[in-house]
């Protein structure tokens, strides 16, 4: 596909602690299409929220680094670009929405004066401009009586608002991009409902690209297009949405969906589960990340980590074993 | 005033607990002199029964109350009106001395798998000191008991001598819950045990809560916002919503057939781990939010956002009502009323967003 808008490619990011070296994002790469929602899955520590810090150029440095990769958006480099070129695309032409509400707004500033100031620094609209722009974006993300409601505090308003607000800043500038990360975790369902539909209202009517980090199956199912799952800081499956529900190819995908409480399940079946701990990435086996809990492992997993391969039908997972011929080895206490 | 009160003298055993109409409000300082102050009505006249060896799930959403109803119970926080029952005994209004021995019998689990341990302490001392404190096993034994709890839970008993740090949070959560079963409660209340869980260690946590029950006969309070997670742990499941119970039934019974509007629109509101069916599903977007606790209701609190209000809503409060199936609504059962109420409402919302 030709419109793609951001191609990441063998993106790495390490973190050097106390503990050595830790390698939070290893080759991560994909692309994002204009106009689709991509998820990106994963538990604790997957990398999946670094991934995202790393395209915003927010990665804290030290201890951070990006060790290895680049981004490319519209062909410029986000990872090896001057900073005051990357502050001209950061918040205008990619926007991020970050997972609480609650501390991402700035306290002393009121709705106004934050909604203003994005449009000001980059569209160069003046202040009455700038004003009735902010307006215009918290009416259209559902803020009763905006003309009023914009001259509040952070603290007026409920997490699901000021969600929204974030949300409006965030589209301000009507980006090419929205990297939005896990921006319903913090809230409860009927807001968390109410969210995702505006996010797709709106990417409908401006076309722009989402990506969804987020680690709730049914967000994913309900919101994304394409989704990656990573594992470890690397990408263990990539496939379209339907298939990667109706046919995990890797086995941590596999056991993550059916460790999953369903709303239509029977009461007091026992859960499937994923045996032991999430890896420390201080210290990673040699092999596969996943080896030590999946139930499919063999003795070349402990030797060698798995590369993503294609498999037919373009979608692509990073495991020796063809799940879906094997049977698992360990009994995956079902 | 006598809502729940014709089920519970139909049993012959007194329940393990029983909540009788308990309120919990929180006053507020006036905002100027002359002005009347405002009262946070936290829980506002709830009731409900807990057998022995039953899991009760109460969901709602965050300011619904349901973590001041636990506290509540466990005394940690006063009630201002009702009463709280352990086999038939009242514990509401107890001295602290004459509640400790209920102490022992009820426990709880906490949200937080890093807030709810003592950073300073080793395993072995968080599990022993409530061993201490109620006096159980010499103190040589103590340590092997402790052992044999963390063995319980699923970890490994050479874990005693670490500090909490040294664990991921499901790790901790399993310690917290050998902390709980330290004194040998009949009753835990679970206070979002698993929402700070990512979702393969959750499913162990949940697995493990209820093998505990089966071997230990344990009743849980089962307090969460994910209706799922409650779906797989309860008997009994009871929505609550600014206070009150709007809504109590079976497990089963109230996924497949839930009657009052925000039960409803709870359960449509879950995402779905399915694109296909998500795709299809018709979705209740509730307008506006869970208002503030401090608002007066003279009728149902719900009416604000629901599909159905009458004249009659704003003014009558209903009651929970019905024998299995306990519902708070005026039209719980007219199905024929819902469905048009819920006709009207997509139409008008499909004008509001293509307003061509």
């Amino acid at each position: 596909m030709d419109n793609c808008i951001l191609q990441v490619d063998d993106l790495g990011v390490c973190f050097h602690t106390e503990e050595g070296r830790i390698q939070a994002v290893d080759g991560v790469s994909f692309a994002l299409h204009e106009g689709e929602t991509l998820g990106i899955v994963g538990e604790s520590g997957s990398g999946k929220s670094v991934t995202s810090l790393a395209l915003m150029g927010l990665v804290p440095s030290p201890p951070g680094q990006i060790c290895a990769g680049r981004a490319l958006y519209r062909g410029e480099n986000l990872l090896a670009m001057p900073p005051k070129r990357f502050s001209e695309i950061r918040g205008n032409r990619i926007a991020m929405i970050f997972q609480d509400p609650m501390t991402s707004l700035n306290p002393y500033m009121t709705i106004a004066d934050q909604l203003i100031e994005v449009t000001v620094v980059h569209l160069g609209h003046s202040h009455r401009e700038a004003l009735k722009h902010a307006i215009e974006m918290l009416e259209r993300v559902g803020i009763p009586s905006p003309s009023r409601r914009i001259f509040a505090y952070p603290h007026e308003f409920s997490g699901g608002m000021r969600q929204r607000v974030m949300i409006a800043m965030a589209l301000s500038c009507q980006p090419d991009i929205l990297i939005a990360d896990e921006p319903t975790t913090a809230l409860d369902v009927t807001i968390e409902a109410q969210i995702l539909e505006l996010m797709k209202q709106l990417q409908q009517s401006q076309g722009t690209a989402i990506i969804m980090i987020t680690h709730d199956m049914g967000v994913v199912a309900n919101i994304c297009h394409r989704v990656h799952v990573m594992y470890a800081g690397k990408i263990v499956e990539q496939a379209g949405c339907d298939a990667l529900f109706a046919n995990p190819r890797h086995p941590y995908t596999l056991g993550l969906l059916k460790s999953v409480p369903r709303l239509t399940q029977a009461t007091s079946a026992r859960l499937a589960t994923i045996d032991g701990q999430p890896p420390d990435l201080a210290h990673l086996p040699i092999g596969c990340a996943f080896e030590p809990r999946c139930g499919y492992a063999t003795p070349e997993c402990r030797q060698q980590s798995p590369q993503l391969q294609d498999s037919e039908d373009a979608d692509r997972f990073a495991c020796f074993v063809d799940i879906t011929k094997e049977s698992p080895l360990k009994d995956p206490h079902v | 005033m006598s809502e729940s009160l014709a089920g519970i003298a139909a049993s012959p055993h007194p329940a393990l607990l029983e909540v009788r109409n308990v309120a919990v409000h929180f006053p507020l300082q006036r905002r100027s002199f002359g002005s009347a102050a405002a009262t946070i009505r936290a829980v506002d006249g709830l009731s409900f029964s807990l057998a022995e060896g039953e899991t009760l799930g109460l969901v709602g959403e965050s300011g619904c109350g349901k973590s001041t109803l636990a506290r509540a119970i466990l005394r940690l926080v006063p009630t201002s009106a009702g009463e709280i029952f352990y086999e038939g005994r009242r514990i509401d209004s107890l001295k602290a001395s004459k509640m400790r021995p209920f102490r022992q019998q009820m426990q709880m689990i906490f949200q937080d798998p890093f807030a709810s341990l003592n950073p300073r302490m080793t395993v072995s001392q968080i599990i022993t000191e409530p061993m201490q404190i109620f006096r159980l096993h010499d103190r040589k034994d103590r340590q092997l008991e402790a052992m044999r709890l963390l063995e319980l839970v699923g970890l490994n008993p050479r874990f005693l001598n670490r500090y909490p740090h040294e664990f991921s949070g499901g790790q901790r959560q399993r310690i917290g819950i050998a902390r709980a079963l330290a004194v040998k409660p009949r009753l835990i209340i679970c206070d979002e045990p698993v929402s700070a869980l990512d979702v393969s260690i959750q499913a162990q946590v949940i697995n493990l809560l209820m093998d505990l029950q089966q071997q230990l006969g344990l009743a849980y309070l089962f307090i969460a916002h994910d209706l799922a997670v409650v779906r797989h742990i309860a008997n009994r499941v009871g929505v609550m919503y600014l206070g009150r119970l709007v809504e109590e039934a079976d497990a089963e019974m109230l996924y497949a057939n839930p009657r009052h509007p925000y039960t409803r629109a709870l359960l449509s509101s879950v995402p779905l781990p399915d694109p296909r069916s998500e795709r299809h599903r018709q979705r209740i977007v509730l307008a506006g939010e869970v208002p503030s606790p401090d608002a007066i209701y003279p009728g149902c609190k719900f009416v604000d956002r629901c599909l159905m209000k009458a004249m009659d809503c704003q003014q009558q409060v209903p009651q929970l009502a019905g024998g299995d199936h306990r519902v708070a609504c005026h039209f719980a059962w007219d199905e024929e009323r819902y469905q048009a109420s819920l006709a009207a409402a997509n139409q008008k919302a499909d004008i509001a967003h293509d307003p061509a």
